[in-house]
């Protein structure tokens, strides 16, 4: 004796996938559609990507807003969904709540420097930043982008990086943890890199998106500059099962009852810094 | 402000008209000191006195399982829907604690994006307090968070009154069921006999830990590294009784399940417990509470601190249930003691 | 680095059924399906089923579902070959997946126990410690359970038909049972291992008033400090938990992370 909500939270937007390319050995890139109209998301997002059967996963939109119709997602192959998610490819339907979460705040961004910081998967929600930015380049100041990741084959994006490294407007700098015979880049932790940009902390916001171990050493490096603590935003890692702070599983252990995929995924130090972990 | 009478003797007939009408749940003796809210047909079948049940009436808002979505994926796009299974029921006997706990949860379900599901079967329930003149036992802290009085939540409230119950009616569906029933309104003799019962109270019911409730937050702010976390870890067993018998706990998982048609499926949300080992792992392996002391702490902080923030009350109703439940005895009450040793302000 | 999930099965997959060391329980769990299992049978195509037919297949499986442990030199031998030609391998059942009752026989000299049960000509009778299916050959999914619980294999079969893993819940029968609203045993001062037991068998056995005797396995990272606590409150012997425990769990002992 069921009903129907029909304005159920839970209810999905059909998406199709109109293109599906291989990025690296365990990286599916995805642009899709939506049935009903553009995604309507801002930088820093993620989306709830439902593949019928298999189950549903937060997902980071990988393109800018600025870019309208369709959106992008990079999908590593990690748990069961994002496994299967590999298989996808171009026609193929999938189910998609959100956007959901706190995006950068790029409004407060406007005018001033933007020191960019991405490692491994990172790069990802970071991506939308970037692009976003460079669509908007004239409103921002200086801006620098660094990246890291573990070898040059895992470099995600690589043709895109390639044009960033190009222009003028912009300073690019990446590093590798191991290198390869053709590699005539730097080799070293991202950390590495931060000492060589030219910062005036006051008026550079810096945003750093990787793996939980990264903001320790990124953040100190920043401290080093004198970046104040609200300019720094991070996106942080949690499971966001629900997408909607309630499901319990992407809380964070701060005294401010933070749930990551409501509240974040981004933050700037300032606010997440009572938390027992990043 | 309304305030019926209902015979004793007159209850079973009370019960078997409302069951008539809709599902009637209420609690039942389970065995070993043991309730549980079940349905029932008649009088007899209620314990009236009762220790809080296994599982609080949550379970019937949110059910242990339940479908969020069905789909179909035979055509060339994919079709879903939304459901929700939500009967006509009333829900008897539900004390001031677990009315308390359904007052935190309508927070949290209905804050935006709300949850349907919750909302539409909450609001098809007609819900009936009864409440405690005395303790139920020894792990009740009701005092401490104020929920051994009512403070709203119901349709309908009984206080025992001897040979009768006395009604208050909060709400206008409460106001139908007693007029339709034709219970006689209460006289100002049995106002006095209520009043009585509440002035009582007030010399049973005592703050269960002896420590200030209005100190609590503070505590929790300088509780983070207290040593009481790792000794409760180091006998927690992980099982996840506590959150699942606690009347405002609301964590969830979700899983889709796919008919042998392979076409066919649905969505089930199923209630999760963020003491299991699993509960804050993401899909790269890492585990954001892998200890069961930062797991044990995350629970108490989700109930003393963290709601304080967006709810402004405890999300512990004091029901004790935690405490029963627990195999490993770990304590509420001494934990938040032990909490407190050191702060003063002790009462 | 993870492989593509291919699509694992053609439309109407050929699934074999086989038994090595057990009681074939397991197999009458799936005979006695029901409705259920005319979906299934929508859904494959049974070529070998002991139980319930005689034919014999002689190409490849796409899906093996093995019951029963492997308790000597042949079986071994009979195991391999099964993996070496199925496409996927489901172990089914305590026997196959933990070792189950099988596994008692590891707590006594192979001899004495051989001849206790074959006599004095036991030298004529080959065997070696029980060992579960993954101890010896690869195995894609796990059906645990004593016997196994029939929505759980359904669930599985779905999982292998469509290429996806299945993950045995992680956490306690007791996670469930309290879901079930059971009466706990150790409030009737009974011991039940389902603190210590993996769920996914939605507390059967103590939905039908029996305890849980463990015969899903253990839980990845028991707490065993905690454990012995509880033991001791409750007043209960800690030799009688852990013989209860090892009615089906003694081969853990060959497995990785097994204790002794």
């Amino acid at each position: 004796m069921s009903e129907i909500i029909n304005n159920s939270s839970w209810r999905l937007r059909m998406g199709r996938i109109t293109a599906a390319r291989r990025m690296t050995a365990a990286e599916k890139w995805f642009e899709i559609e939506l049935e009903d109209g553009d995604l309507e998301h801002e930088p820093g997002q993620f989306v709830q990507v439902e593949l019928f059967g298999v189950g549903e996963a937060p997902v980071s939109v990988c393109s800018s807003p600025t870019r309208r119709g369709r959106f992008e997602l990079t999908v590593r192959a990690a748990g069961r969904l994002t496994t299967h998610m590999q298989t996808l490819k171009a026609g193929d339907w999938v189910g998609i709540r959100g956007p959901f979460g706190r995006p950068f705040p790029v409004k407060l961004m406007i005018g001033n420097d933007l020191l960019l910081v991405a490692g491994g998967l990172g790069i990802a929600p970071l991506r939308s930043l970037i692009n976003y930015v460079m669509d908007n380049r004239r409103e921002f100041g200086k801006v620098d982008i660094l990246l890291g990741c573990k070898t040059p084959e895992d470099m995600l994006f690589g043709d895109e990086v390639k044009a960033w490294e190009k222009r003028l407007d912009v300073n690019f700098s990446c590093t590798v943890d191991r290198g390869a015979p053709d590699w005539k880049g730097n080799v070293g932790l991202i950390t590495s890199l931060i000492p060589g940009v030219t910062i005036a902390p006051e008026r550079t916001f810096a945003v750093v998106v990787g793996p939980p171990i990264m903001y320790k050493f990124v953040i100190a490096e920043l401290a080093a500059k004198r970046v104040p603590e609200r300019q720094i935003i991070l996106s942080l890692e949690r499971h966001m099962k629900c997408g909607m702070g309630k499901c319990g599983h992407c809380q964070i252990d701060h005294p401010k009852n933070y749930y990551c995929c409501k509240d974040g995924p981004t933050f700037t130090y300032e606010e997440v810094k009572a938390a027992s972990r990043l | 402000m309304n305030y019926h009478i209902l015979k004793k003797s007159g209850l079973d007939g009370f019960i078997r008209a409302l069951a008539r009408k809709m599902k009637v749940c209420a609690p039942v003796a389970k065995g070993y000191g043991n309730y549980a809210f079940e349905e029932v047909s008649s009088a007899k079948d209620i314990a009236l006195s009762y220790i809080p049940t296994i599982l609080p009436p949550k379970k019937y808002f949110m059910p242990q399982r339940e479908r969020l979505l069905e789909f179909d994926i035979s055509g060339e796009k994919p079709a879903e829907l939304a459901v929700v299974d939500a009967p006509e029921m009333a829900i008897f006997g539900v004390h001031t604690c677990d009315l308390a706990g359904i007052q935190c949860l309508n927070m949290v379900f209905s804050e935006k994006p709300a949850d349907r599901n919750y909302l539409r079967r909450n609001e098809k329930a007609l819900i009936m307090g009864l409440e405690c003149n005395g303790y139920c036992d020894g792990h009740a802290s009701c005092a401490l968070v104020g929920a051994h009085y009512p403070n709203g939540g119901y349709d309908l409230f009984f206080t025992d009154l001897g040979d009768r119950f006395i009604i208050h009616v909060n709400t206008q569906k409460g106001e139908d069921v007693a007029e339709g029933l034709k219970l006689p309104r209460a006289t100002p003799a049995d106002m006095a006999a209520l009043d009585k019962v509440r002035e009582e109270k007030r010399r049973v019911f005592q703050n269960e830990i002896g420590v200030d409730p209005a100190l609590l937050p503070a505590i929790f702010d300088r509780g983070m590294e207290h040593k009481v976390w790792s000794e409760l870890g180091g006998r927690c067993v992980s099982c996840g009784n506590c959150t699942n018998v606690c009347p405002t706990c609301y964590c969830f998982d979700m899983a889709d399940t796919i008919n042998l048609d392979m076409k066919t499926g649905h969505r089930t949300r199923t209630w999760d417990s963020c003491q299991l080992e699993n509960f804050a792992v993401v899909a790269g392996g890492e585990n954001f509470r892998k200890l069961r002391a930062e797991r044990q702490r995350h629970r108490y902080y989700r109930k003393f601190k963290y709601p304080l923030e967006k709810f402004y009350r405890f999300f512990c109703t004091g029901c004790g249930r935690c405490t029963r439940t627990c195999m490993a005895k770990i304590s509420l009450k001494e934990t938040l003691k032990a909490l407190a040793v050191g702060h003063g302000g002790r009462i | 680095m993870k492989k593509e999930t291919k699509a694992a099965v053609p439309a109407k997959p050929k699934v074999a059924f086989f038994d090595l060391a057990c009681c074939e329980g397991c197999q009458l769990q799936v005979a006695n399906l029901g409705e259920a299992l005319l979906d299934i049978l929508g859904a494959i195509d049974v070529v070998e089923f002991r139980e319930v037919m005689s034919e014999k297949w002689d190409k490849d499986y796409d899906i093996a579902i093995v019951e029963g442990s492997i308790t000597d030199a042949h079986a071994e031998e009979r195991i391999k070959k099964i993996r070496a030609r199925s496409k996927i391998l489901i172990a089914y059942g305590s026997c196959a997946t933990i070792g189950g009752v099988n596994g008692m026989k590891n707590g006594f000299e192979l001899d004495e126990i051989r001849r206790y049960v074959y006599g004095k000509d036991y030298k004529f009778f080959d065997s070696a410690p029980t060992r579960p299916v993954h101890q010896v050959v690869k195995v894609d999914y796990f059906v645990h359970g004593c016997p196994i619980y029939p929505p759980e294999l359904i669930e599985v079969l779905k999982c292998a038909l469509r290429g996806i893993p299945y993950t045995v819940p992680a956490s306690p029968v007791c996670a469930e049972c309290k879901l079930n609203e059971n009466v706990c045993m150790y409030e009737r001062g009974i011991s039940c291992l389902g603190p210590w037991t993996k769920a996914g068998c939605n507390s059967w056995c103590v939905n039908n008033g029996n305890i849980c005797y463990g015969c899903r396995g253990e839980v990845k990272n028991p707490a065993l400090a905690a454990g012995a606590d509880v033991i001791a409150r409750y007043g209960l012997k800690a030799e009688l938990v852990k013989n209860k425990f090892e009615m089906y769990n003694k081969c853990k002992e060959g497995d990785a992370d097994g204790r002794r």
